[in-house]
């Protein structure tokens, strides 16, 4: 399949979304909606992309937009770029004191509209990220609330929830680090729950929550050994030595 | 028809709520205790329009309908009208037009220009009998289907009506149909969106209501047209009486063998289900109306692959507004060159609108399509209450457009609407006096829409609630005149970067209020007045020394003292303590009070 972004061919895969496409290709499409491995959500609006389908052209979402073939792309028309910056502005707007919206409001040198500025900014982008992270690898704990300006991400009636596993797949994906987790010697508190915290068999490190070793013994039906992230590097690392040793 | 007499009292919800099933309840009662000859049949029916009137009762077969009937009144009515023949001058209706009394409602100017597909049975009918729904050709046009057409010819039916969607966006349904029909891929799924949500608009519970069985049929020659087995029925949480009369309808419809396994011994199988809404404006929209029925957010999805192809569950399904299935019948009844002599090219047909605001004749209307606003509004509408100067008309719900009195003889149809940065929606119209604040409307709603967004898209969550605190500052007095540029700039990036219908027509108020009532807009900035007397903060009242006669009417009126002045003498208000509540320039008997800017800065 044949797709033309800003006047250059590519190769499209059956299924690929035009943000993928464009990745691929070292083509920049900004989002902040989209990771890799996820779907894509199409709530940032930072990827729309103009689109020529015979003879109309239209504003998509490119992280949602299956390629077709011949498809025609631009991806930095005056248009939207414009719009672009007006998702940035608008973004501001809410979050001033986030670093992560300054650094974007930099970037893209907008101008803001001072006293419309939010008094209380607030750190979440609703990116929707962590509810997306929370169903893939947790258990989807958190969700998006309420609608409109009251929308927001927390457990359900923003209790301390039942189904978290205090995983933390969700600050981690957090692009505003807006997910409050803090850890203590031995326990982690996130979505209102403290969990007790399990340390690494080798180097004592805690590392994950009992509650997250225990949900991934029930989707494994095995036991798995305490060891953390780092120390299986250093074991898988030795090993490839070894077995490089006798080859050469 | 039967020759029996027949008493219909309207239980439309306007009218219950005016306490109509207790004149039903004594009809019922009296009658039942009286020695009459032929005892007349009574009837609970749905909406009949002129809900302003209410309760309305018609007695049929002599054509005599009465308006405000109260329990009281039901004695009078059964001695004199129904024993004695006589009518009872004081129930009559009286028509603001031609100023006179009325015996039959349909020669009054509100239903003689109207023409009724959609609700041609309601208030007609008692909706709760399947019986009288069939008594009127009901499940006829089912038997024609199912007995004598192939599915591609239903099809070929509806797309030659090219009958458009009457939820909005006008979609023709044909070419839906069509779509759907081609995907082989099962089980397909039928919805009928019953999630009304426009403030101010009822058509489509009226109809719910009043005639659930028309419904029920135009789904189920869908569901044969395309081959689905499973309907839903998306009601809004607060439409009980809706929900209600939906499911006594399905009930009896099931006991007809209209739906069911083998409808009619014809091989089709088909059912319905009523799903409550939790109540979100965005939920009227298809697919997150899809993702409330699946138990998920309701959020919309980008639609770039449709919902014909996949939607409820990821399978072809077709979803129509109320209005839309209760036109199938009529048009496989009767044809689609029947339908096609109503209305205009590219928009056949009729359009339901719920009429509110500061119109006479508030209710609901049926007109062909291409009818005039100035029609609508003065004629069927009998004009502006207390004959006050007009001064819009807002169509389509919270993201249509407000339409000025320059452009009254408008074409009620799909694409004029469109043109002029409004929209048809689902069908609301709200007529507008000379006191009504242009800034403050627009304001209105974007503060109903920053709260109704499903808050999915950055461009319209925040994008709207900027529109909102922009137009809140300026109804406050805090406006600049650059707020302007920067709030169409804004209304510009809603628009094209969001993903659902609601974000992108939501700027549509701001932009038309502005475009037609800029003036409005710079007396707010620059002049710290409010022209209509709405913003409190920007507006104060004064007594025009010339025209005050020293009634002491205002001073009687004021609710907090503001008002001096002797008898017969020029009355004074006190700046200092007058709240702006407007009672006084109301209740001027010589329009002495006149309307002044913002006092705030002194």
């Amino acid at each position: 399949m044949k797709v033309e972004i800003n006047g250059k061919m590519l190769n499209a895969n059956e299924g690929e979304t035009i943000l993928e496409l464009a990745k691929r290709n070292d083509i920049n499409i900004p989002s902040l909606c989209h990771k890799k491995g996820f779907d894509g959500l199409g709530r940032c609006r930072m990827c729309l992309v103009e689109i020529k389908e015979g003879h109309r052209t239209k504003l998509v979402s490119s992280c949602v937009y299956p390629v077709k073939d011949e498809l025609k792309v631009q991806t930095h028309t005056d248009e939207i770029i414009k719009i672009r910056k007006d998702i940035v502005m608008l973004m501001y707007l809410k979050s001033p004191k986030n670093k992560y919206v300054q650094k974007l409001a930099e970037e893209y040198e907008i101008m803001i509209p001072e006293k419309y500025v939010q008094k209380i900014s607030d750190d979440c982008i609703l990116c929707g990220l962590c509810v997306e992270a929370c169903r893939e690898l947790g258990t989807s704990a958190i969700s998006m609330v309420n609608r409109g300006t009251g929308k927001k991400v927390s457990t359900p009636y923003d209790d301390e929830s039942k189904d978290c596993i205090g995983c933390g797949s969700c600050a981690e994906v957090c692009p505003t680090n807006a997910i409050t987790m803090t850890e203590n010697e031995n326990t982690r508190t996130i979505w209102n729950r403290t969990f007790e915290l399990v340390s690494c068999e080798i180097c004592g490190k805690n590392y994950t929550t009992l509650e997250t070793l225990k949900y991934s013994e029930n989707l494994l039906g095995q036991k798995i050994e305490c060891i953390c992230d780092e120390c299986k590097k250093k074991i898988t690392a030795a090993t490839f030595k070894e077995s490089f040793k006798n080859i050469y | 028809m039967s020759s029996q007499r027949q008493i219909l009292v309207c239980c439309g919800t306007g009218c219950l709520a005016n306490n109509s099933y207790e004149v039903y309840l004594k009809f019922k009662d009296l009658i039942s205790n009286k020695e009459i000859q032929i005892k007349p049949i009574i009837k609970p029916t749905g909406c009949n329009g002129l809900c302003e009137k209410g309760p309305v009762v018609k007695i049929l077969p002599d054509n005599i309908s009465y308006f405000k009937v109260k329990a009281e009144d039901v004695e009078e009515i059964i001695e004199e009208t129904i024993v004695k023949g006589k009518i009872i001058d004081r129930l009559l209706y009286f028509d603001t037009n031609t100023k006179n009394k009325i015996t039959d409602h349909k020669n009054a100017t509100f239903y003689k220009n109207q023409h009724k597909i959609a609700i041609r049975n309601i208030g007609e009918i008692d909706p709760s009998k399947i019986e009288d729904y069939i008594e009127r050709d009901g499940y006829a046009a089912l038997k024609k289907v199912l007995f004598t057409m192939k599915p591609e010819e239903v099809l070929e039916q509806v797309d030659k009506s090219n009958l458009r969607g009457r939820g909005g966006g006008g979609f023709p349904t044909g070419l839906k149909w069509k779509t759907c029909a081609k995907y082989n891929h099962y089980p397909k799924y039928v919805i009928c969106n019953g999630d009304e949500g426009d403030p101010g608009a009822f058509m489509d519970r009226s109809i719910m209501e009043g005639d659930p069985n028309t419904v029920i049929e135009g789904m189920i020659i869908c569901a044969y047209a395309i081959g689905a087995n499973q309907g839903y029925l998306y009601i809004r949480d607060e439409y009980e009486l809706a929900r209600k009369n939906m499911q006594i309808a399905i009930n009896s419809a099931r006991e007809y063998g209209y739906l069911g396994k083998n409808i009619l011994g014809r091989g089709l199988n088909f059912d319905l289900e009523i799903v409550r809404g939790g109540g979100a404006f965005v939920c009227g929209e298809s697919s997150a109306l899809m993702a409330s029925i699946q138990g998920k957010v309701g959020e919309p999805r980008a639609k770039y692959i449709r919902s014909v192809e996949r939607g409820l569950w990821d399978q072809p399904t077709i979803l129509n507004n109320v209005e839309t299935w209760a036109n199938i019948p009529p048009i496989i009844s009767y044809g689609p060159d029947w339908f096609k002599e109503i209305g205009i090219k590219n928009n056949f047909g009729t359009k339901v609108f719920s009429l509110v605001g500061k119109v006479k004749n508030t209710g609901l209307v049926e007109v062909p399509m291409g009818s005039s606003l100035r029609s609508l509004v003065f004629e069927i509408g009998g004009g502006v209450i207390k004959d006050k100067k007009f001064k819009a008309v807002q169509t389509g719900g919270p993201s249509g457009g407000c339409i000025p009195k320059e452009h009254l003889d408008i074409s009620l149809d799909f694409d004029s609407l469109n043109e002029i940065g409004s929209m048809m929606g689902s069908g609301g119209v709200i007529v507008m006096d000379e006191n009504t604040c242009m800034v403050e409307v627009a304001r209105y709603y974007m503060e109903f829409l920053s709260e109704e967004s499903c808050g999915k898209c950055t461009t319209c969550r925040e994008g709207i609630k900027l529109m909102l605190d922009i137009l809140t500052n300026i109804t406050k007095g805090n406006g600049k005149e650059e707020d302007l540029d920067l709030l169409l700039g804004i209304c510009d990036t809603v628009e094209k970067g969001s993903l659902c219908g609601l974000g992108q027509t939501a700027p549509n108020p701001v932009r038309t209020t502005i475009k037609f009532f800029r003036d409005e807009y710079l007396e707010h900035i620059n002049n710290h007045k409010c022209p209509a007397g709405v913003c409190k903060n920007l507006t104060s009242y004064q007594i025009n020394s010339e025209a005050c006669i020293g009634c002491g009417i205002c001073k009687k009126k004021c609710p907090v003292d503001a008002i001096t002045g002797e008898n017969k003498k020029l009355h004074v208000i006190h700046q200092d303590i007058c709240i702006t509540c407007g009672e006084c320039y109301e209740n001027c008997p010589t329009n002495a009070i006149e309307i002044g800017g913002g006092i705030f800065e002194s």
